[in-house]
């Protein structure tokens, strides 16, 4: 459904030429949700913006983004527009600043039918009416004429959902879309989005620096590092044996019902890498617990590993001799 | 909407009674007085006419008369310009500064906006620079400057427009006045429309209607248009306020028969109740704009809530 290759960001700033995202390949095949986490700064958003074409002027995008077989990047905004709102949709972390707020929640929602389906205004409404339904949204009529200001957190995201369900995309990218809502308002809409992938068969790219979202509901994760993919998989697999160190420190760090809150968060040490001046071998080398001397001057390429990819010259669990260093 | 337009104008009658108090007492506080000229008269005289318009009496009962004339909406005699009333003179030359203000206004908005939005959208282009670099210009020329320079070239060089003057119904003597008070609040509506709508296209929803698929044209004109405006129209207050002032002197370098030229003749002349009509005038109108510009912001912007 969704094929990126070899994605390159970088940024033309004053200090020079900045790398984002670097070697980033995924695939997304149709009615799979996979998530994409990391810390902040790791470059999912930016790779995801980049295949939207929402950069802001002044990123260099190389490498290729596939909609079912046609190329997306490269092309002038008006010729993505066709693409954009139709075809693939994405919604944002801050519902309230997402979206316009001087318009009618019905409206923006209607103007993507106007914009691709060429109905008439008040057919849209009538259709938007629809769709606020669809993402249970109570009181929907009286909705539809009020302003985002007007609404709670939760239903902003769920009028950003509808409006980007509006014309049945094939694909789905969803930025943090959790992440600004409080934690019963998170898993309702993380039920909802379930469900319209369920019903819809619809592709989702959930991103996210939540693992737990990710374990309820992506069906493959791929973590990113310091622009890069580090490890991909089944999320099953991914985690409950993470083969990447970052991985592992990842769900570490995550707070768990099921040990006793006196035991303190294991956090990463160290800070993500500042991407004008990344450490020479494997990014991760500085923070990782069992880096060698070849993960200091080696990068490590993506390789398969059981089911999954990792990009790790030590990973975890390797059983001996299958995947040792190599020399 | 309406309940509040009508409490804000009740609101205004103490701010205008304070203009009128201060401004008042303040015009009595300057030197010499209305029946001070280089040729004296003799004092009898001079005591006569102060006597007739009541200046022979303490300042506090001159004040109480002024006020109790205004709430019955009579603006007294002008002092020297023989049998007018100050509200004829107001009557006679606020249609012409009206419409010099009003006109100008106008066309800074009109003007004003779509260059500012052509810079904004080629930010850092020639365009950009060349609007910056004019608008500049525009701010720091005086329109005494700006004035006469207008009408060197396109009423003595070109000969298509009157150099200076007026005739009732003949729109072409305005066009120079309304041009020169006009230039300057082109340049800061430009100013302001770019700098604003530059921010509004960072952000975040103008990213979503790109995202669906809204061509750029409209992601401006329905998503970022409206919120890049807001600034313009809280300028809209200082620029009445500026049309006022600038309209006293556009309306001395083209010679039109407004109501400018009273509010200087009339502070030279000490003629009291002739500037005091004028501060009246101008203050609502001023009250007025800044009215206005509240109800055009809550239109632009429903987070506005009228309370």
């Amino acid at each position: 459904m969704l094929e990126i290759a070899d994605l390159e960001v970088a940024f033309e700033t004053r200090m020079g030429h900045v790398k984002v995202v670097s070697d980033f390949s995924l695939s997304v095949a149709r009615g799979e949700c996979v998530g994409i986490v990391g810390e902040s700064g790791a470059g999912k958003t930016q790779a995801l913006l980049a295949v939207m074409g929402l950069l802001p002027r002044g990123a260099r995008v190389s490498g290729s983004a596939r909609l079912q077989g046609e190329e997306l990047l490269g092309r002038g905004a008006g010729a993505l527009d066709e693409f954009r709102g139709a075809r693939i949709a994405m919604i944002f972390q801050d519902p309230l600043t997402a979206l316009t707020p001087h318009m009618r929640v019905g409206d923006q929602i209607a103007e993507v039918l106007v914009r691709h389906r060429r109905l008439s205004w008040s057919a849209g409404r009538e259709r938007a009416l629809e769709l606020l339904r669809a993402v249970h949204i109570a009181d929907a009529e009286r909705r539809l004429r009020q302003y985002p200001h007007e609404l709670s957190g939760g239903m902003r995201q769920r009028v950003m959902i509808a409006m980007a369900l509006a014309c049945e995309p094939d694909v789905l990218i969803a930025d943090e879309p959790t992440t600004a809502l409080d934690v019963t308002v998170q898993a309702q809409i993380l039920a909802l989005l379930a469900e319209l992938k369920r019903t819809r068969g619809m592709s989702l790219v959930l991103v996210t620096h939540d693992l737990g979202v990710i374990a309820g509901l992506a069906d493959r994760v791929a973590v990113m590092y310091a622009g890069r993919l580090v490890e991909q998989g089944t999320a099953r697999a991914v985690l409950k044996a993470p083969r990447h160190p970052y991985t592992r420190a990842l769900l570490d760090s995550m707070p768990r019902l099921d040990v006793p809150s006196s035991e303190p968060l294991r956090a990463i040490r160290g800070q993500p890498p500042d991407p004008r001046a990344l450490p020479a071998g494997c990014a991760f080398h500085p923070r990782c617990d069992l880096a060698a001397d070849l993960c200091r001057s080696a990068r490590p390429r993506l390789r398969p590993t059981g089911d999954g990819m990792v990009a790790c010259h030590r990973p975890l669990g390797a059983a001996a001799g299958e995947e040792g260093p190599t020399s | 909407m309406f309940r509040y337009a009508v409490r804000r104008c009740v609101g205004m009658l103490p701010t205008l009674f304070v203009i009128v108090t201060l401004a008042f007492f303040v015009i009595r506080l300057a030197p010499g007085g209305p029946f001070d000229e280089e040729q004296t008269l003799p004092p009898e005289v001079k005591a006569n006419l102060e006597a007739a318009y009541g200046l022979d009496r303490p300042l506090h009962e001159q004040y109480l008369r002024y006020v109790a004339g205004l709430l019955r909406g009579d603006f007294g005699p002008s002092f020297r310009m023989r049998d007018v009333g100050v509200s004829e003179l107001i009557a006679r030359g606020l249609p012409v500064s009206l419409t010099l203000g009003v006109s100008a206004l106008l066309l800074a908005l009109l003007v004003g906006i779509p260059l500012g939005v052509l810079a904004a959208l080629r930010e850092r282009s020639i365009t950009d620079h060349g609007v910056t670099l004019l608008s500049s210009l525009a701010i720091a020329l005086p329109a005494f400057v700006s004035g006469p320079l207008l009408a060197l070239v396109f009423g003595l060089y070109l000969d298509v427009l009157p150099v200076a003057g007026w005739e009732s119904g003949q729109p072409r003597y305005l066009v120079l006045p309304v041009v020169t008070l006009a230039l300057p609040m082109i340049a800061y509506v430009a100013r302001l429309t770019r700098g604003s709508l530059i921010e509004v296209m960072r952000a975040s929803f103008v990213r979503t209607a790109r995202a669906k698929g809204i061509p750029e044209s409209q992601v401006i004109r329905r998503h970022a248009l409206r919120p890049a405006l807001l600034p313009v129209v809280s300028y809209l207050g200082p620029a009445a306020a500026f049309a006022v002032t600038g309209s006293l002197v556009v309306e001395t370098v083209f010679g039109l028969p407004g109501t400018g030229r009273y509010l200087v003749q009339g502070a030279i002349n000490r003629d009291y109740t002739l500037v005091m009509g004028m501060i009246v005038v101008y203050g609502s109108l001023t009250l007025l704009c800044n009215l206005l510009a509240d109800l055009i912001y809550g239109w632009l912007d429903p987070r506005v809530r009228y309370e």
